[in-house]
């Protein structure tokens, strides 16, 4: 048994095995750094890789996710403070009167894939949820959704509201009729076109 | 010989069994109306509430389908261009929502009212489109809280042909109302119709369900329209998807006729696949088309008019891709017997943009698509027995009356297609089609006419929306 089959594992989105194998290396007394590097993350890194080239499906990205997370819970308890299990924190969205929330899901999921701690407000979301939830969560990033252009100005308010608030949180913004010119007018810190590109910024933005 | 056609080879018993199933859905899934009113209408005619899900026996849906008219007419300003739904004839309307505009040169930009107005001089001038979208773009330069006033009354002024009402809020249907009700006054005659979505899967968002009750209160029809993506908010099989957005879309019927018995009602389904690469929104593709074509037995099954989507693509210029994508969905349509099209003529990917040029190209295949569908004549005359006879082996039908009496009217004659030989081709000036749709676009914007309006009323209606505006 090796950590190597963890890897492969989540690649054949084979929960089962996933966890059968941590708890085994976990019991065998393998490094749990090892396991939780090696195995799990660096297998959510090339699930990234592939469903960016377009080698991976959606619905193949997410069950790989879900076997890593499966992989991950059996070791939290063992993880000591130093390491910890999560990237960071975002808090995701879609803005007040906008009740699309398909594209938002998505990234949503991929980042929980990519090892963040997300935390979903669902649709409809006042500006005030998302200062207020961040502030609770100590997030690092807001990740804003909008799907119409009439509600693309809670995005502006909601920005406002953080800086208002005094927050080190950065926000990032997306969806169909969104572009990079209306993040820059907005003054939102960062903005992509899909679900891979945003977790990108993410990582960017809490490196 | 049984033709095993996938999209023409469904019998009653599969019918049954999509009604079955959704029957089944709305009893023990229920949908859920976010909305007090509604979920007061539904209390007080003892329907089964949980929270916000509100649960269907199959009674309530049999009593409302039932009260549902096979078919009516929407008045037009010009009494000529009154459209019936629903009376054999394909009714047609141009893009629907996209907020954008794609130019010739790919670029994109926000749509303006400017836009708007130019789209309701091409709609004015069309000889295929039957009647309006309330939102032919979403104007990015006028307040989004009073936009449908601005389109409304654009479109109200420079079309006289039937109107849709918006949905955008209980508020803006009730303007809509207000405008119709300047021009034919308080009736319950049909004078615009609208599109109520549902917010797939099994529910609508409040706006729209208020909508929907403000409109058929007035007695005014509505499209209910349900359709999920395929694998993302619904099941990824074309059944599973039939099931789930025909039970949301019964249930919206269902409170209309609860509100107003006889409500008219277009019916709507559709399914979208997810492109599973990227979880993207794909809407032109043979699955899309095969819910067009089963939606449409549906309706016929319910026996209330139905309605499908338009000429729909993932393209972003007028090539090949485009005519291809928006052939598909239209024929489909066309061949199926839908009532009426949204989205007929000008969209460009996945429903966000507009394009001028992708509009008067559209409008030959629709234009076609409506000669296509036109019954053959079968006329003692149109045998033509005797000129055959006379003319045997000989024949120069070129030189009959009968083929001069018909030489302008027999053929569909396109507007924009090229049917030129290969040297005139190669000698055109504008040889590509969005050059060609250009001219074509240029010079029907500067042979439109206003049509003719009371000054009376068209200060009247000027005056509301300024008023509502507070100007
Ligand atoms: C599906 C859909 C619906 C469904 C929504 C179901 C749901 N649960 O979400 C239903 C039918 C309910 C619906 C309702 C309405 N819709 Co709608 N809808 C769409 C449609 C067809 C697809 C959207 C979608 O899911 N795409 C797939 C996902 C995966 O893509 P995405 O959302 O863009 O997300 C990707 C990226 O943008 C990015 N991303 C997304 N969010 C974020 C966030 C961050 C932080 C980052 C970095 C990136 C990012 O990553 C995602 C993955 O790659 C679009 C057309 C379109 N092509 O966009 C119209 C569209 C957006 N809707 C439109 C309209 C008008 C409406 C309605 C008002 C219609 C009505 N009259 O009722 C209502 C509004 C309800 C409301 N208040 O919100 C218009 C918008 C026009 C405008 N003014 O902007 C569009 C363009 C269609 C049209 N032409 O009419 N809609």
């Amino acid at each position: 048994m090796t950590v190597k089959e963890i890897f492969d594992a989540v690649l054949a989105f084979d929960e089962a095995t996933v966890t059968g194998k941590t708890q085994a290396e976990l019991d065998g007394g393998t490094d749990i750094d090892a396991i939780l590097n090696d195995g799990l993350i660096s297998a959510m890194d090339e699930v990234g890789e592939r469903f960016s080239s377009g080698e991976l499906f959606v619905p193949e990205m997410l069950m790989a996710a879900q076997a890593m997370k499966a992989g991950l819970a059996i070791l939290k308890p063992h993880l000591s403070a130093g390491q910890s299990q999560s990237k960071g924190v975002v808090v995701i969205g879609t803005v007040k009167g906008d009740l699309h929330d398909i594209g938002k899901n998505l990234v949503s999921m991929m980042m929980e894939g990519a090892g963040f701690e997300v935390v979903d407000l669902g649709v409809d979301v006042e500006s005030e949820a998302f200062v207020k939830t961040a502030a609770e969560k100590n997030a690092q990033v807001i990740a804003l959704s909008a799907l119409l252009t009439t509600t693309m100005p809670s995005m502006e308010s909601t920005v406002k509201a953080v800086k208002e608030a005094g927050m080190a949180t950065r926000t990032i913004i997306g969806g169909a009729p969104v572009t990079q010119a209306f993040a820059d007018q907005i003054g939102a810190d960062g903005y992509s076109a899909d679900a891979p590109g945003a977790v990108k910024l993410v990582k960017e933005l809490v490196a | 010989m049984m033709i095993n056609r996938a999209i023409i080879n469904f019998d009653k018993s599969i019918l049954d069994q999509i009604h079955n199933r959704s029957l089944e859905l709305l009893q023990d899934c229920g949908i859920r109306f976010p909305s007090e009113k509604a979920l007061e209408v539904f209390r007080s005619k003892g329907f089964r509430a949980n929270g916000q899900t509100v649960y269907f026996e199959e009674k309530a849906i049999i009593d409302a389908l039932g009260t549902v008219p096979a078919q009516f007419t929407i008045k037009a300003r010009n009494p000529e261009k009154s459209i019936c739904i629903g009376g054999g004839d394909y009714m047609m309307a141009p893009g629907y929502g996209p907020p954008f505009i794609i130019e010739t040169t790919g670029e994109k930009r926000d749509a303006t009212l400017e836009d708007v107005h130019k789209f309701c001089k091409l709609v004015q001038t069309s000889k295929c489109l039957d009647f309006n979208s309330s939102i032919v773009v979403q104007p990015n330069d006028v307040p989004t809280e009073t936009a449908h006033l601005d389109i409304l009354l654009g479109t109200i002024l420079l079309t006289d042909k039937p109107l849709m009402g918006s949905t955008s809020s209980e508020v803006a249907a009730l303007d809509s109302l207000r405008l119709a009700e300047k021009i034919w006054g308080n009736t319950n005659d049909p004078v615009m119709i609208s599109l109520v979505d549902s917010l797939s899967p099994l529910q609508y968002a409040d706006e729209s369900v208020e909508s929907l009750m403000v409109y058929a209160k007035a007695g005014q029809p509505v499209v209910v329209h349900s359709a999920c993506s395929l694998g993302t908010t619904g099941p990824i099989t074309i059944a599973g998807s039939l099931v789930i957005s025909n039970a949301t879309t019964l249930a919206g019927i269902c409170l209309s006729q609860l509100l107003n018995p006889g409500t008219p009602i277009v019916y709507g389904l559709g399914g979208s696949p997810t492109e599973m690469r990227t979880g993207g929104y794909v809407n032109a593709s043979p699955e899309d088309a095969k819910h067009t074509a089963i939606v449409t037995a549906l309706a016929r099954y319910y026996g209330i008019p139905c309605r499908s989507q338009g000429a729909l693509t993932e393209s972003f210029c007028l090539d090949y891709q485009a005519g291809m994508e928006s052939a598909m969905m239209m024929t489909t349509a066309a061949l199926s017997g839908v009532d009426v099209s949204l989205h007929t003529c000008g969209t460009y990917g996945s429903m966000l943009a507009m394009s001028f040029e992708k509009f008067i190209a559209d409008e030959d295949l629709c234009g076609s698509l409506k000669k296509l569908i036109k019954p053959v004549e079968f006329s003692e005359e149109a045998f033509a027995m005797d000129l055959i006879k006379e003319l045997g082996t000989s024949g120069n039908y070129l030189m009959q009356n009968h083929t001069m009496k018909r030489c302008r009217t027999a053929f569909f004659e396109p507007v924009l297609s090229t049917r030129a030989i290969h040297i005139k081709w190669q000698q055109m000036e504008l040889r590509e089609m969005d050059k060609r749709a250009g001219k074509i676009l240029a010079d029907r914007l500067s042979s439109y006419e206003k049509p003719d309006i009371d000054p009376m009323l068209e200060r009247d209606l000027v005056r509301y929306v300024e008023q509502r505006k507070g100007v």
